[in-house]
């Protein structure tokens, strides 16, 4: 019997995907290439410990009353109890700008309100009317590229706080260069500042066990170390899948969530590369594993740390390997009420250059030598904003964007895909979707509910 | 099923999708949208479960005829009438 529904893609937009399409039809198969799930939100051992992969902190808190949500959305439309999971709000956040000014932030929005009164004593009003902006747009509505900066400038006109507040949104949500779409801005401002951000009590294999529990339960089927070779079609529709072992599995429907030319690949085709082709954003990440009374005293109560030394704030692919003059700090151990951890992780991450990582890696040594000079530099970095640490390193470990592409087999490590959306989904065919990062709806809350949505949108309506 | 047994299974359904639902002050002529906070996303819900149920296939084109719980007793009922 031919699959209903093939997923091409176990991480977090292909599971959401699937136990919602599971709850009303089991006959459900996820192919995942890699020997576990998550796709960018994964782990792997050290030294008999386990180390999570991507996740810093999940945005879109909200308090269980609050129905409309997202966060509760996606409960409700995966059918989960939310006391299945260990709910952990961020302690305090903070925006960086060296020299310049710092705005420190939480999941209680006023915070960020009396940060910016303080630090920019005459943009009161003009944030207000931003916030209006915000409340009263919807971001879902089909509509061309906005620049947010350009909004931004226009409102605050103060290219000081437009950079302090796209850059911690940027970070962790924008595929495009030193911009990001307005509707994009406004769903990370919500995620990420009014929402707020929390981690899961456990580790991510703990969230990804208890979804894949779930999907399991309603019958569906996954299979691991399966990477597809081929989508094939008949005109165009699409009648089933051929694994890289040579056999074929027949489908009504397939949801890819591996990227859109990831996926154009399958079938043959592929976008010519021109003078207006926008790069994508590769990034390095490391992780510092020290005894927890090592963490720097200063950064006790910082859950992440967006950080910015240069004299504007640059959003691009960098001339050099790395970026090391802005990034991201993150303290996983330091979210409200958890248990004090033996150790505790840094984690550091930067934007980074795929193509000079992958002339590197020509030469392993070379790449190597390249890997352990980055992580230094970005060590050093780090501990200029934080504080000393690094004569207590226990482990460390750096992920380069070619550690990601193999890893995650997004293109080029671009870990928020193509700078160009596809919102709805639909790539030219009837029965074949696009979920997940390429659709547009980023971070683990955003990506689940693109897997949801286009599940409702194209396919329940239609079995 | 009686107009009532169908008004019965909606709110199963509904309790089903949330477990808060508050139907005490349910107006039943007044969008369930509305009073109960549900979104789109809900209301496919209802549609899976008549399907899952009963095996009714209701075409999208008819999905506003379950918007207040009387549009649904009046929908549903030729349909259900030999259930």
């Amino acid at each position: 019997m031919p699959a209903s529904l093939v997923i091409i893609g176990g991480g977090l937009s292909g599971l959401a995907a699937a136990i919602r399409f599971a709850r009303f039809n089991p006959n459900v198969l996820i192919l995942e290439q890699h020997s576990r799930i998550g796709g960018l939100n994964s782990y792997y051992y050290r030294n008999n410990r386990l180390f999570e992969t991507g996740l810093h902190a999940i945005t879109n808190f909200a308090s269980p009353g609050d129905k409309r949500a997202p966060l509760n959305r996606l409960f409700r439309q995966l059918k989960l109890k939310r006391d299945l999971f260990d709910f952990h709000e961020q302690i305090e956040s903070e925006i960086i700008f060296t020299g310049n000014t710092s705005l420190r932030f939480s999941n209680d929005f006023d915070l960020l309100r009396s940060e910016i009164e303080t630090a920019f004593p005459s943009a009161g009003p003009d944030f207000d009317r931003l916030l209006s902006l915000i409340n009263e747009y919807d971001p879902f509505a089909p509509r061309p590229f906005v620049s947010a900066r350009q909004i931004l400038g226009e409102y605050l006109n103060n290219p000081l706080l437009v950079d302090m507040l796209l850059c911690p949104l940027m970070y962790y949500g924008s595929s495009v260069i030193n911009d990001m779409d307005l509707g994009q801005f406004v769903i990370m401002f919500r995620a990420i500042f009014q929402e707020g951000m929390f981690r899961p009590g456990g580790t991510i294999k703990d969230l990804l066990d208890v979804l894949l529990a779930s999907y399991q339960n309603y019958g569906g089927k996954i299979r691991l170390k399966s990477s597809v070779s081929r989508i094939l079609r008949k005109g165009n529709k699409v009648v089933g899948v051929e694994l890289d072992s040579g056999e074929v599995i027949n489908c009504e429907f397939v949801i890819s969530t591996i990227g859109y030319e990831e996926t154009l690949a399958l079938y043959g085709e592929s976008i010519p590369v021109t003078e207006n082709t926008q790069p994508r954003l590769g990034f390095m990440e490391s992780i510092f594993e020290v005894p927890v009374t090592a963490l720097p005293p200063a950064s006790s109560n910082r859950t992440i740390i967006f950080f910015n030394q240069g004299s504007r704030f640059l959003y691009q692919p960098p001339e050099n390997v790395v970026h090391f003059a802005s990034g991201v700090i993150c303290f996983p151990s330091h979210f409200q009420d958890l248990p004090l951890p033996a150790t505790a992780e840094i984690r550091t991450t930067h934007l980074a250059n795929y193509q000079l990582w992958h002339d590197l890696s020509q030469d392993r040594s070379t790449y190597l030598a390249a890997k352990l000079a980055a992580r230094a530099t970005s060590r050093k970095t780090v501990e200029e904003i934080i504080g000393q640490f690094s004569s207590h390193i226990l482990y460390e470990d750096t992920f380069t964007p070619l550690t990601i592409e193999r890893y995650t087999g997004k293109k080029e490590g671009a870990i928020y895909g193509r700078p160009e959306k596809i919102k709805n989904g639909v790539i030219g065919h009837e029965n074949l979707f696009l979920a997940g990062t390429d659709q547009g709806f980023l971070g683990i809350v955003g990506s689940m509910l693109s897997g949801v949505s286009m599940v409702n949108q194209h396919i329940l309506p239609k079995i | 099923m009686t107009r009532d047994q169908i008004k019965d299974l909606v709110l199963d359904i509904i309790a089903d999708i949330d477990d808060e639902a508050d139907f005490e002050t349910l107006v039943s002529d007044q969008p369930l949208r509305d009073q109960l906070d549900l979104d789109s996303m809900d209301f496919l819900d209802i549609v899976m479960e008549l399907r899952k149920r009963h095996q009714l296939q209701i075409p999208e084109e008819d999905y506003p005829q379950l918007a207040s719980l009387d549009s649904c007793v009046n929908y549903l009922e030729p349909l259900l009438k030999d259930a």
